[in-house]
């Protein structure tokens, strides 16, 4: 008997050996694997993606809350002691602004009684979805956030992601209840832009840092310093004139653009969904309508 | 036999604490602290992880266990799926080979080997990443998270130190 269970011992621990050799092995070729898969069939790998990011969701949205409300309390320290002089200005601000606004109602109505003397038929306007951002891009070579509001909500690939500095990025994959959106300062965004003084076209294109590029411009273009940069609504995505940055260099022929919205300040954000405005039909609802 | 049945579920919750604190952990740490700049470049708590886990409890961190975090890294974070699960594959991979040189060595020698893994890991993801996307990539985030990593590695070990010590005593 002793004999028997000994050798099945020396036999068997060297299978183990053998078979949690083969394990890793095979570990690393589904890592692999995954990563071509990744690759290639974006869509079976985003679906699978999406389903699980839908699960822990609600977990992160509740992470997310307390982590907000320290942040902010931390920035209501620090903001305590600039109060004085932000309130000065501030308030010169705001006359300066009172200005505008008398500016703006003016063109307004001039606007709208143009349009009504040449009998234009009027954009109907963009739906707006708010939501939050509940998990931020931590990755090394990659910029994307997690967001609270998905499919239910009307949210759907390819849509504009913006703030009230300007856009943010876009909506890449969708899950139920969240979503992912591509910052425009990852890598892989492109967004067909123009210029805004000279109306040159060009794709502002990103590349993991803090700025983006201005490409596809003519070497003879006109792009001064301090010039914003505007969606172009090419390809029919985003809405046309959505702010993007200004540009911040110029360097050898290399574009510089500094974006408007501060990425690491995100925590609202709004889906701008413009692809239903293009099919004729009138949706002239409530911005800022479906909050989740 | 009830009381046996719960005391087996008593020893399997207990002993699958490693692989779900780092679960949650990595939850975490995919969490928005809205730092200036620290996004891009906020600690790998995976990597702490499967290193501490595979030196003092390579029994309740196996291989999958490794893969299985990494994997979870890459649907939360966003990054290629499959990046980091390598990643950490290969530290494990390492960690099981180099395991006479671990045994018995102090916390200094430890974290010190962990800055030199921590490192090497860092040069890996970027590779694996310039490959991946086939471009040259600024390694410089990179190293960053490599150095808050290797910051982060007593806190997270101590918090694990005293969960290993209060949950996994008997098992």
């Amino acid at each position: 008997m002793k004999y028997r269970a000994g050798s099945v011992m020396r036999l068997a621990v060297p299978f183990r050996a053998l078979t949690q050799r083969f394990a890793f092995l095979f570990l690393i070729l589904a890592a692999f694997g995954l990563m071509m898969i990744g690759k290639a069939e974006t869509l079976l790998v985003e679906r699978v993606r999406t389903g699980v990011i839908d699960v822990v969701a609600p977990i992160m949205d509740v992470l997310s809350r307390p982590a907000a409300k320290v942040t902010a309390f931390v920035d209501d320290m620090r903001h305590l002691t600039e109060l004085r002089s932000e309130n000065q200005q501030l308030r010169l601000q705001n006359t300066r602004l009172l200005q505008w606004q008398e500016a703006a109602r003016k063109l307004s109505t001039e606007n709208a009684t143009l349009r009504e003397l040449l009998n234009i038929v009027p954009d109907s306007r963009v739906q707006y979805a708010s939501a939050r951002v509940i998990s931020d891009s931590v990755a090394v070579f990659a910029r994307s956030v997690l967001i609270n509001a998905g499919g239910r909500h009307g949210v759907a690939k390819g849509q504009a992601v913006v703030t009230g500095e300007g856009l943010a990025g876009r909506i890449i994959s969708v899950g139920d209840g969240s979503a992912r959106a591509l910052l425009i300062t990852d890598l892989n965004s492109r967004i067909p832009a123009v210029i805004e003084e000279s109306r040159e076209r060009a794709i502002v294109a990103g590349d993991n840092s803090g700025q983006l590029r201005l490409t596809f411009i003519g070497r003879d273009n006109r792009v001064e310093l301090g010039n914003r940069v505007l969606t172009s609504g090419h390809g029919g995505a985003f809405p046309p004139g959505l702010p993007i940055g200004v540009v911040s260099q110029i360097e050898n022929g290399v574009i510089r653009v500094q974006p408007f919205v501060r990425f690491d300040r995100l925590e609202f954000v709004r889906i701008a969904d413009f692809s239903r405005v293009i099919g004729a039909e009138e949706t002239p609802t409530d911005p800022d309508s479906g909050i989740p | 036999m009830p009381l046996e049945l719960l005391q087996r579920l008593d020893r399997l919750a207990r002993n699958l604490t490693p692989l779900t604190l780092t679960f949650l952990l990595v939850i975490i740490s995919a969490t928005p602290l809205r730092i200036p700049d620290f996004g891009p470049v906020a600690p790998n708590v995976g990597l702490i992880a499967a290193y501490y886990w595979g030196i003092y409890r390579p029994d309740l961190f196996p291989a999958v266990a490794a893969f299985a975090v990494g994997l979870w890294q890459d649907v939360l974070i966003g990054t290629p799926l499959g990046m980091n699960a390598m990643v950490l594959l290969a530290i494990h991979w390492f960690i099981l080979s180099q395991r006479r040189f671990f045994q018995g060595k102090s916390f200094a020698v430890v974290w010190w080997a962990f800055a030199l893994i921590a490192t090497a890991m860092a040069a890996l993801l970027w590779l694996i990443a310039m490959a991946y996307h086939a471009r040259l990539l600024d390694a410089t985030p990179a190293a960053f998270q490599g150095v808050l990593t290797v910051a982060l590695y007593p806190f997270l070990t101590w918090v694990f130190a005293r969960i290993q010590h209060a949950v996994l005593r008997q098992a």
